[in-house]
């Protein structure tokens, strides 16, 4: 049995450090690891990637995360990320992270991705160089995710982004900005693997649930559509752990 | 600046509770209802929802504005789901 804490979208600043501790405290009763769906901050300064490391760090079970368009904002993703990892919390950025627990390896592979939109009214590599870009900009990402999904050895499989790859999971939020809320080839990369769960975040007006076309279970773990420190999904198990009540 | 028509001062204000150094949210919702303007959605904590309150009036001195964000909540879960 693997037990998985998510949660996305905490955008923590000074502001926010101790309104999840207590919760974190208790995680590692009910779970193995926390992934955390991206932005992290709120403006993804150095400061708020410390804030972030104070609230999330120092954890009894491995904290892995992706970066989220908050964390890009002031163009400082690189430092970000390496405040992090000074804090022991593993970034994945078209990379993967295997994980022995009890036994069982998890494979993560994580990306942050980007927009597009999915099928039926999705954006094409066409036109302008911006339009180009913007689509190559996911193309790119979505390569990175699959090749790193494809290659972990493991015997769970989870995909981790910020933005999301299908649209089930974003009901809720207007139509007209599913576009820019997540994209099909992140979807596509997902199903080219043997993936056992997509978690992703960003649509903080988003639906919960949802399925690739391949099958796959996604969760939308942003945190206002969970409201609660994080969610817990249980991978290769029979049996529910006591004290937590199976749904 | 606040006779802007609706749909230019709802985009007006969206851009600055997203793009405003001290706020960053884009998860709020904006409704007219009458004469006031209802923010809706949920933060981080409360120094976050009263400064989207402050930067709406500092911007737009003569809207009524009715605050009901919420801060979202941060307990910890009761339940688990199996994947399968």
């Amino acid at each position: 049995m693997i037990r998985i804490a998510a949660v996305g979208d905490v955008h923590v600043d000074a502001d926010v450090v101790g309104r999840y501790r207590p919760a974190l405290e208790q995680l590692s009763d009910v779970a193995d690891v926390l992934l955390v769906a991206g932005d992290l901050t709120r403006h993804g300064t150095v400061a708020e990637a410390g804030s972030f490391a104070t609230e999330f760090g120092g954890l009894e079970v491995p904290v892995v995360v992706v970066l989220g368009n908050h964390d890009h904002q002031s163009d400082q993703q690189a430092e970000v990320a390496g405040v992090l990892a000074d804090a022991g919390i593993t970034v994945l950025e078209g990379t993967s992270v295997v994980l022995d627990l009890h036994g069982h390896r998890l494979g993560v592979a994580g990306v942050k991705g980007f927009g597009g939109g999915f099928a039926g009214a999705c954006a094409s590599a066409f036109g302008e160089r911006e339009m180009k870009s913007f689509v190559g900009t996911t193309e790119q990402a979505a390569d990175k995710l699959g090749a790193a999904l494809r290659t972990t050895e493991c015997d769970a499989l989870v995909a981790l982004t910020h933005y999301a790859p299908v649209p089930e999971t974003l009901a809720g939020e207007p139509l007209e900005i599913y576009p820019f809320l997540g994209s099909y080839l992140l979807g596509q990369a997902i199903d080219s693997a043997p993936t056992a769960l997509a978690l992703h975040g960003h649509a903080h007006h988003g639906s919960e649930r949802g399925r690739t076309a391949g099958g796959v279970p996604v969760r939308n773990v942003a945190h206002p559509v969970i409201r609660q420190a994080y969610n817990v999904y249980q991978l290769l198990s029979q049996d529910v752990e006591a004290g937590l009540v199976g749904v | 600046m606040n006779s802007l028509p609706d749909d230019y001062l709802e985009a007006a204000i969206q851009r600055l509770l997203t793009e405003d150094g001290t706020v960053a949210e884009q998860g709020i919702t904006i409704h007219s209802r009458e004469l006031v303007l209802v923010l809706g959605g949920e933060v981080e904590s409360a120094r976050r929802r009263d400064e989207i309150c402050r930067q709406i009036t500092a911007h737009f001195p003569d809207l009524e504005i009715t605050c009901d964000i919420g801060i979202t909540r941060a307990q910890a879960p009761g339940e688990v789901e199996e994947i399968s």
